[in-house]
């Protein structure tokens, strides 16, 4: 009886490429494979490459000729039997051989079934699947690159030392407890206490990386805002380098608030450019402005832009007041121009906020700019070096088990009785267990008879 | 084969009369089973194999439990305890447990006493070398006198017996413990029908008589004074009690044992069977830990009128004559001889995966499990899973639907859960650790979490029901009156307190809440409580109104945690649900799945054997046909 059948798809992404790899796993595949060459004694080594003819199963007809690859279960991404065809890129061709592989009795994989049966097979931990969905979704090479640390088990291998060093605090606890008729050492509560500040200290810089971590593969929102022909659609285009926003003389023809993905040092960066935030009788106007403002609402970084060659108009000083309370960057547009002056602007802006003076024309400035985004989301001087949290369900686990240790280290400083102090423990440890798989009591047990000599 | 018919006819047959046998074989006969005890020897039934003592942690809350759920090993205990002590006494309530010497043999005429009292209880001697089955059913036991006996339910509860073999030095022989027979045709009956059978070992230390030795050397241990009782029913300890004598080894015993290792079965590679880790023979414990300069050891008398004593701590299979030498090296030893000596033995145990929460066999109907032959160890971890199959048998018998225990309330359904979910690959000793609700499973609250299950079960008489009830009430009102009786600013108390405590109490502050403080102990509370209160309250009792305050925060987060944890759990798996549709799931994970036919998807988590893949898999299907 078979327990799961075989399932086939393409595995590179839709569109025309160089090459496209059809990929099959399962316990039949070998068998497919066979009917899909029409060769019968087909009994490829393991991992080496050959090129083979692949035929109509119906027809007999050429389909293309292709690299096979057979990777045996289960040392395979899935874990069973794989085998990917390596083809030329033609979607259709690549249709054509899926259907081919249907007909001989493969059934098409669902959307992440490659993954699911990854994960059934023990091949990939729970925060590696989910590396897999980033490396997927990842919109930046920095993000791709921490999506891949992390499916290369980084970030167990980073919390495996917090779960030993967890483990080595609760076995001395739980010994106490559970031998109190042998003849073991006495707690040391100062050091034990110790150790659990530099547990929490060594969670809270782990879960302190979020920050970054999340920016790299969220990305950031920053909105440009200001009133009509400050110049906010020319530097939305200058920074995307390409035509993408109309630019008019016309105040008021930007309608639509206009998004478009950059990226900053590897860091996402969604750039909206809006209508002017000014009070229009006009409708169509209105609709962008109301855009505007929950545009204003959405960000995470605000770039307000005045026109530096012109005095402030009340439009530049309601909309300054508007924005103090959010996340902010002073823009003066139009550097180029004779008239401009940052010192009208200085009067305005509170004591000692920073001024970007640019211009969209010339793409003076546009650096700083640049540089001065990605200082306000405190990215990390090189997102790359470290690993990263990038993910909202690691960084909550880590964030409540460094809480249950905070909580165990006071009943620990209050001479509370140990089964006490090890519930905040054994809280921590199933936090981090959670992220990657489980600590069973079973290596709990291991670890006290290893470290002392216990029994009668 | 012979077809002669049965010589005898019960309704429910226990082999065995070690401490699983005799709590099946009374549960059963109280629920009003026509029971059979068939046992080697009547002379030693209730035999303590090794250590003459009951309880300690964890194993003491096993043996709370047991009472609580009218089974008998704790007031077998408290009529025949030498030493009583009351462990970690300075740690919290939920750690605390009773532990008490025995007198060995005092222990064993109490225990058939009891049995001999007990209605509907019939004891038989001799050896059971087969069972009787039909259509998948057990229908009985053959003797090797060729007597046959026909019974509707069988527990079996061998102990160390099946197939058991004895090694001293390099001698080896066929017991079941020293000087008793071992269960061969028992063992192999067992293995031709089916039971995967592994092996396992344990040791024991030599006794010494106590007159040669010198006791000046060792520190005294003492009992309590005031002597803890294991069972609910014991008003107090009267019998008077023993000290027992604490001493060490030394470098020159380790470097004797290290020159003379290879003549230890367990080095040289003659003992195949693991043994437990928590009972290190002396020889693993120098090889293991060649750091440690001496170990502990106590001098435990086995009993008011003999002079052998138990050397605790010095389990040893090493030849007989190396033992001797090694007793003279220990100081206070030099003149001590030794009257039997230590061995090491292996024996059959039947993998407990076979077995449902009830300890009734997959196999065979009506076939019930208990004890070491499931692959554990002590006197109170087998007593516990005799008094389930015990209870089970009866129900079996009747007709009823089967018990079980939850992990969730009580020790015995931690042991079972793990056993039947994890099995064992080593003899599987209970600590509290192994619960995930430690701080529920109090030593003093198991009669409320599981004497309603007693008396359901009809195991609680009336007596012992109402003594329950009487309880209950007394702690309900004690505690009314702790979470009623306030100190105000304005009440001198409060300013003698807060000088007392260094505390700042606040404006108003209850005695449950100054309970929770830091250094706040319970003799303060006693002293506290309303005059006509505190003559009515006893200190235990308050302490464990008190431990219900402490702990009730603890609990509850501990529950939102396991809750916020396993909160897929209760994800139900439809009864028709089909585990080969779902892709990527082994045909093993599939198997183990039909097999046990989880109902929800935290069962399915406890499906032994199952992989985290699997289970993450399982649990994406699950959401996604709940989304659809
Ligand atoms: C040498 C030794 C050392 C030990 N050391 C420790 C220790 O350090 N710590 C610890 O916790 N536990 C120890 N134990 C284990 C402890 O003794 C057992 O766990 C406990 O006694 C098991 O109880 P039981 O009821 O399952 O079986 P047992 O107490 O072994 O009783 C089995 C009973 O079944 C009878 N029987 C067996 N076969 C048959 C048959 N075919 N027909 C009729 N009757 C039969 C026997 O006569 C015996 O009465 C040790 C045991 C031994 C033998
Ligand atoms: N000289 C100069 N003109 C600019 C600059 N930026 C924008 N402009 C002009 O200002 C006008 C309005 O620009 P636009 O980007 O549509 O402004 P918006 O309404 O804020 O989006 C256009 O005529 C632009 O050519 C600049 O840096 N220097
Ligand atoms: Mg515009």
């Amino acid at each position: 009886m078979q327990a799961s059948d075989t399932i086939v798809a393409v595995s590179t992404p839709p569109g025309r490429g160089g090459i496209g790899i059809v990929r099959l796993s399962g316990r039949q595949a070998l068998d497919l494979a066979r009917k899909l060459l029409c060769k019968e004694d087909f009994a490829p080594e393991p991992n080496r490459v050959s090129l083979h003819v692949l035929r109509d199963p119906e027809t007999g007809e050429e389909l293309d000729r292709a690299l096979v690859t057979y990777f045996q279960a289960p040392r395979s991404f899935t874990g069973e039997d794989v085998i990917e065809f390596s083809c030329h890129g033609s979607p259709v061709l690549l249709l054509q051989i899926v259907d081919a592989l249907l007909r001989l009795g493969a059934r098409a994989a669902e959307p992440g079934e490659f993954t699911l049966r990854a994960l059934a097979n023990g091949k990939l931990n729970l925060s590696q699947a989910e590396a897999i969905r980033d490396l997927i979704e990842a919109r930046t090479a920095a993000a791709a690159r921490q999506a891949a640390r992390q499916l290369g088990g980084e970030l167990s291998a980073t919390l495996q030392p917090l779960k030993d060093a967890l483990l080595e605090l609760i076995v001395p606890l739980e010994s106490s407890l559970e031998f109190v008729e042998d003849d073991l050492p006495d707690l040391e509560i100062e050091r034990l206490s110790a150790r659990l500040s530099d547990l929490v200290r060594r969670m809270d810089e782990l879960a302190a990386t979020f920050r970054a971590g999340r920016l790299l593969k969220d990305g950031l929102k920053a909105t440009l805002v200001g009133r009509p022909n400050v110049g906010k659609s020319s530097i939305f285009n200058a920074l995307l380098k390409q035509d993408r926003a109309i630019v008019t003389d016309l105040p008021g023809t930007t309608r639509d608030a206009l998004s478009e993905m950059i990226n900053l040092e590897g860091i996402p960066v969604l750039l909206t450019d809006t209508a002017g935030v000014r009070d229009s009788a006009d409708a169509i106007e209105r609709m962008g402005i109301e855009r505007t403002r929950r545009a204003i609402a959405d960000a995470d970084l605000l770039l307000v832009v005045v026109d530096g060659s012109e005095p402030l108009t009340a439009e530049d000083r309601e909309l300054i007041l508007e924005v103090a309370q959010s996340r902010h960057l002073m823009v003066a547009n139009k550097c180029d121009l004779a008239g401009f002056s940052l010192g009208r602007l200085r009067e305005t802006v509170a004591n000692g906020a920073e001024i970007i003076a640019v211009s969209a024309r010339t793409g003076q400035g546009l650096e700083d700019l640049r540089r001065a985004v990605l200082r306000s989301c405190s990215a990390p001087e090189s997102a790359t070096d470290s690993l990263l949290l990038t993910n909202a369900r690691h960084y909550d686990l880590l964030r409540r088990a460094s809480d249950a240790l905070a909580t165990a280290q006071r009943l620990l400083q209050e001479r509370a009785s140990e089964e006490l102090v090890l519930v905040g423990l054994y809280d921590a440890l199933r936090y981090l267990g959670e992220i990657t798989g489980e600590t069973t009591p079973e290596e709990i047990l291991t670890q006290i008879f290893s470290t002392f000599c216990i029994g009668k | 084969m012979r077809f002669s018919g049965f010589d005898e006819n019960f309704d429910v047959i226990v082999i065995g009369a070690g401490h699983a046998g005799c709590e099946a074989a009374s549960a059963a006969a109280r629920m009003g089973a026509q029971t059979a005890l068939v046992t080697l020897s009547l002379d030693t039934i209730g035999q303590m194999s090794c250590n003459p003592a009951v309880g300690g942690i964890a194993k003491g809350h096993l043996v709370r439990e047991i009472d609580a759920l009218g089974g008998i090993m704790g007031r077998v205990i408290d009529r025949t305890g030498i030493q009583f002590r009351l462990l970690n006494r300075s740690r919290g309530p939920a750690v605390r447990a009773p532990r008490a010497q025995a007198d060995r043999s005092l222990y064993r005429a109490e225990m058939r006493r009891t049995l001999e009292a007990t209605p509907n209880l019939h004891l038989r001697q001799g050896l059971v070398i087969d069972l009787i089955v039909e259509d998948g059913k057990v229908r009985g036991v053959e003797l090797q006198d060729t007597r046959r006996f026909h019974a509707k339910a069988v527990v079996v509860a061998t102990g160390t017996f099946l197939n058991g073999l004895i090694h001293t030095g390099k001698r080896t022989y066929t017991a079941g413990r020293a000087g008793e027979p071992a269960s061969i045709e028992l063992a192999e009956s067992l293995k031709r029908l089916g039971f995967p059978v592994g092996r396992l070992k344990t040791g024991t230390p030599p006794r010494l008589d106590g007159r040669t030795i010198d006791w000046s050397v060792f520190e005294p241990q003492p009992a309590d004074e005031r002597p803890v009782p294991f069972s609910f029913a014991t008003e107090s300890i009267d019998q008077p009690q023993v000290t027992c004598y604490i001493g060490y080894t030394n470098e020159r015993v380790h470097q004797t044992i290290r020159a003379n290792i290879h003549e230890s079965p367990l080095y040289s590679g003659q003992i195949k069977g693991v043994g437990p880790r928590y009972c290190p023979s002396i020889e693993d414990k120098v090889v293991k830990f060649p750091d440690k300069n001496r170990h502990q050891l106590f001098l435990e008398p086995e009993g008011y009128d003999t002079y052998e004593v138990y050397l605790n701590g010095f389990s040893t299979s090493m030849p007989a004559e190396l033992q001797q030498e090694l007793v003279h090296q220990v100081k206070g030893l030099e003149e001590a001889r030794i009257i039997r000596p230590g061995y090491a033995i292996e024996y059959d145990f039947v993998d407990p995966r076979e077995l449902t929460p009830f300890l009734e066999t997959t196999r065979l109907r009506g076939l019930f499990f208990a004890g070491q032959i499931n692959g554990t160890t002590g006197y109170e971890e087998a007593a516990c899973q005799g008094l389930i199959a015990g209870i089970n048998a009866a129900l079996f018998v009747r007709g009823e639907p089967l018990f079980r225990l939850h992990r969730e309330e009580s020790y015995i359904g931690v042991l079972i859960d793990d056993l039947i979910h994890y099995g064992v690959d080593e003899p599987y000793r209970m600590f509290t650790s192994r619960s995930e609700n430690r701080l529920a499973l109090r030593y003093d609250t198991a009669d409320a979490r599981l004497a309603p299950h007693g008396r359901r079960l009809g195991l609680l008489g009336d007596e012992d029901w109402e003594r329950f009830n009487r309880r209950r009430e007394r702690l309900a009102k004690l505690r009314a009156v702790i979470e009623g009786t306030r100190f105000k600013r304005s009440d001198a108390v409060h300013a003698e307190l807060s000088l007392r405590l260094n505390q700042n109490l606040g404006d108003a502050i209850s005695l449950a809440q100054l309970a929770q403080r830091p250094n706040v102990h319970p003799e303060l509370i006693y002293e506290l409580l309303p005059a006509e209160t505190r003559a009515q309250t006893s200190l235990s009792d308050l302490e464990t109104v008190l431990a219900d305050i402490i702990y009730s925060g603890y609990i509850d987060a501990q529950r939102a945690t396991n809750e916020r944890i396993h909160q897929h759990d209760y994800l139900r798996i439809p009864p028709d649900f089909n585990y080969r549709a779902i892709s990527g799931l082994s045909r093993e994970m599939v198997e183990r799945l039909e097999r046990a036919r989880p109902e929800t998807f935290g069962q399915a988590r406890r499906v032994p054997g199952m992989t985290h893949g699997a289970l993450a898999t399982l649990l994406v299907h699950l959401k996604l046909r709940r989304a659809a």
